[in-house]
């Protein structure tokens, strides 16, 4: 498997993983809010969001109608439209583009679930490895917190429900987060996942990343053209700003 | 049709069950009793027709049976069918959308339905799939480890029409060629005669390329359906028989 970069694209791609309540979403948010700030061709895409099959999904979750293998081809026929009609042409056209979870979620969820890593595997080997891959590695009591806190209405496949691991949706949910976030762990070497500590503050863990996504990316080259005549010398940021400063 | 007396329908003899590949996780094979009979076959070469005098013959000689086919699950068959008349799919999209539609019927029905000693009639498998992938220059070895989590059937019946009989049949039917079984999304031909015979041909070719892989019995579709059906009943009692 090869990067965008390998595969000689003009355009890069970032992708975030991490557990549920990691703050990988904010993190990325947050990404894209500089990039974009800054005039440049940004694209965000989150899993699990095309709308093509969004119904079949959201009906087999209502429904409780998944299977560990189905929950998995679901899921890898959602990628594959975004990655088809959304990732790749605008990698082509030069983008810089976000994804909010990437094939990762995949090979650790659907493991998680029973399904064979290599079928797995096999089925995203059409996708293209992205250039980034940040890793929020939380504390799993802090992951679970966020969550909870947040959001006490947990849903049954987010709960990992159907792996019968707890009649307790709260303790499934425990386990079966520790056992993704073990997943994880075992492919962030292969994988070369940039490892954050999502434990840190909002901020410094933006500061970390912006500070890696302009040392690794040629972010000059993704400026919009149109955006130039107006701003011949945009400020460099080779530092982050911090997304929000307290009103004086 | 040998008639069968009531009081000696014949129990079907135990297979030696295996999934092509991974296979659906935490199946047990020893306790699929039933058997899985699937017809394959291009649209008008008389798949339907045939699993229709198969169920009569089946339920006639004491067996239950439970009929599958390719966009009929209930998790995505609707959605598939949206997105198909649209032509706004690309083709892995399209591929694992068929895939989910399949795993959502082996898993909710063949399975089951197997467990319970039923005899499954699939009127198309994951062959087709596979083809009409494989015609639009899917990777082959992708295609096998995605239908890996296919159970081998019993037996597979491929009716052989040729394309230009199949033509006939088609205008005898509805009087217009299918957009999708004319391969026009393959821009192969604007004229649509001409891009059935052409699509058609290939898709003949891509079965007996995966013959070699997927052993099945290529049946000669252009005979009278009693004809035919008299075959089918022959191979598959001898499939009930553990011959």
């Amino acid at each position: 498997m090869k990067t965008f970069a390998e595969l000689n694209f003009p355009g890069r791609l970032v992708a975030v993983e991490g557990l549920d309540g990691s703050g990988k979403s904010t993190q990325i948010y947050l990404l894209k809010r500089w990039l974009e700030l800054q005039g440049m061709k940004v694209y965000f895409s989150e899993w699990n969001s095309s709308e093509l099959v969004k119904s079949a999904t959201s009906k087999g979750k209502k429904r409780e109608l998944l299977t560990p293998t189905t929950f998995s081809l679901i899921h890898a026929t959602d990628f594959a439209d975004r990655y088809e009609r959304h990732l790749v042409p605008l990698l082509r056209a030069g983008y810089l583009v976000l994804c909010d979870r990437y094939i990762f979620t995949a090979f650790a969820r659907d493991v998680v679930r029973g399904c064979p890593p290599e079928w797995v595997r096999g089925l995203y080997s059409f996708a293209a490895l992205p250039d980034l891959t940040f890793f929020f590695k939380s504390d799993l009591e802090v992951s679970l917190q966020r969550i909870l806190d947040g959001r006490p209405q947990l849903k049954y496949f987010e709960a990992g429900m159907d792996l019968r691991l707890s009649t307790d949706l709260y303790e499934s949910f425990r386990i079966f987060q520790g056992r993704i976030l073990e997943q994880y762990l075992a492919m962030s070497t292969e994988f070369n996942f940039l490892v954050v500590d999502a434990n840190e503050l909002v901020e410094k863990q933006q500061e970390v990343v912006r500070e890696l996504v302009a040392q690794n990316v040629n972010l000059a080259s993704f400026r919009r053209a149109e955006r130039l005549p107006a701003r011949p010398t945009p400020a460099p940021q080779p530092k982050a700003v911090k997304p929000e400063e307290p009103a004086e | 049709m040998r008639r069968v007396p009531a009081n000696q329908i014949v129990v079907p003899h135990r297979s030696n069950r295996r999934f092509y590949g991974h296979g659906i996780p935490k199946v047990d094979l020893e306790r699929l009793a039933g058997k899985l009979i699937v017809v394959e076959g291009a649209d008008g070469s008389g798949r339907s027709t045939q699993i229709a005098m198969l169920v009569e013959w089946l339920e006639g000689t004491g067996h239950a049976t439970v009929q599958v086919g390719l966009k009929r699950s209930t998790l995505v068959s609707e959605e598939l069918e949206k997105a198909q008349q649209g032509n706004i799919l690309s083709r892995s999209t399209l591929s694992l959308f068929y895939a989910t539609d399949f795993a959502d019927q082996l898993e909710n029905i063949i399975l089951p339905a197997l467990k319970s000693g039923f005899i499954v009639l699939a009127d198309r498998y994951i062959y087709t799939l596979m083809a009409r992938d494989m015609v639009r220059g899917m990777d082959e070895a992708w295609l096998k480890n995605l239908y890996g989590i296919a159970l081998e059937p019993d037996a597979v019946f491929y009716l052989n029409v040729p394309p230009e009989e199949l033509v006939q049949r088609s205008f005898a039917k509805n009087t217009a060629l299918d957009y999708w079984e004319s391969g026009m999304d393959l821009g192969m031909s604007r004229d649509m005669f001409d891009s059935f015979m052409k699509y058609q041909k290939t898709m003949q070719k891509t079965f007996r390329h995966l013959q070699a892989s997927y052993a099945f019995t290529i049946v000669d579709g252009t005979r009278q359906a009693e004809i035919i059906n008299a075959e089918l009943r022959k191979k598959i009692s001898a499939v009930l028989a553990g011959r």
